[in-house]
């Protein structure tokens, strides 16, 4: 069943229209007890509808006491036991119907709240798809520029190092030529030791002071 | 041994132009100077003696040319020199000989701070230092 809906006994024709409207059944019920005790006078009058009256023991006063015991009893029934039970149980429905508006409501504002944080998630992403490329692209120019500073600090150093070595190689033939040079005074001067005469020495002498007088 | 003092150098001065002779220091002059020394003998007769000697031997050597030589040098080519340096120097000059084979062959000539050189290992260690 249903929550909120009219129970199934409400849904009864003469139920339903004496819940809707109970003073307009009473005074149907009351217009048609005072038909029928008119007519049962009427009937009383003439003589085929007394004798059948008579048959039946129908008598117009009783039927009039019961018409009003049985109004009595649903008035009764309407205002101290039906009302209170209808008003209590359309609260209740109310009720029920306002808890699903509100579990609608909140369903809506779940849904609501749902689309929201996907579009924030979304969002989010997108930001984050977008600083990781940032981030991507900030380290690609970071290693751009460290590989190219790298480059030029080997460049430099090779350049240094052949400077080094141009320098060693000068310096190690400059080293060679003197000690082929040291090595040849050396020996020419064994040699001349050796060679040298006196008359060489004397006619060497001669011409150095000549040189020396010239100073 | 504490340096002489600029006053113990004055007095050694002194000394030494009253030991020169014709602008040559004279062994007389000296022998005659050294006697003063040793009859007036000053507040500080060794450092005075030091700076004199110091000083007679220094102008000797400006007029005293020594020549160094590796083989025979003819006594015509050492007066020439002589000559032309006491020319160069303006004052009388002599000269000493000392052999030097290391020259293997040629002259060195010192006088006072200065050398001249014509010989053969000096040619080579001009050569040596060349390269």
């Amino acid at each position: 069943m249903r929550w909120g809906g009219p129970p199934p006994w409400r849904t009864l024709p003469f139920f339903s229209l004496f819940v809707a409207r109970p003073q307009s059944v009473l005074k149907t019920l009351a217009r048609a007890m005072f038909v029928l005790l008119a007519a049962s006078t009427e009937a009383a009058a003439s003589s085929g509808a007394a004798e059948l009256i008579q048959r039946f023991g129908i008598q117009p006063g009783y039927v009039v006491m019961q018409f009003v015991s049985f109004a009595i009893l649903a008035a009764t029934l309407y205002f101290f036991g039906i009302k209170p039970t209808l008003a209590a149980m359309d609260d209740r429905n109310s009720q029920i119907a306002s808890g699903l508006k509100n579990a609608e409501a909140t369903a809506a504002k779940l849904q609501e709240a749902t689309e929201q944080a996907a579009a924030q998630l979304k969002a989010a992403q997108v930001e984050a798809n977008k600083i990781v490329d940032e981030s991507r692209k900030a380290a690609k120019e970071l290693a751009e520029r460290e590989t190219a500073a790298a480059t030029e600090r080997a460049t430099a150093l090779i350049a240094k190092a052949q400077q080094a070595i141009e320098l060693e190689h000068k310096k190690m033939l400059a080293d060679a030529q003197k000690e082929i040079a040291r090595l040849v005074v050396a020996t020419t001067e064994r040699v001349l030791a050796k060679q040298l005469t006196e008359a060489d020495r004397a006619a060497y002498n001669q011409a150095a002071a000549r040189e020396l007088t010239s100073v | 041994m504490a340096a002489p003092t600029a006053k113990i150098r004055a007095y050694a001065k002194q000394l030494l132009q009253l030991s020169l002779e014709n602008g040559l220091v004279s062994a007389e002059r000296v022998a005659g100077v050294l006697a003063y020394l040793e009859k007036n003998p000053p507040a500080r007769p060794q450092a005075v003696l030091q700076a004199y000697h110091k000083l007679v031997a220094a102008e000797l050597a400006k007029s005293e040319a020594r020549v160094e030589h590796a083989g025979a040098v003819a006594p015509e080519a050492l007066a020439a020199i002589a000559a032309a340096l006491g020319k160069r120097y303006g004052r009388a000059v002599t000269y000493v000989t000392k052999p030097n084979p290391a020259l293997l062959a040629g002259l060195r000539v010192r006088i006072a701070d200065d050398v001249y050189e014509s010989s053969v290992a000096g040619q080579l260690a001009a050569l040596s230092a060349a390269s």
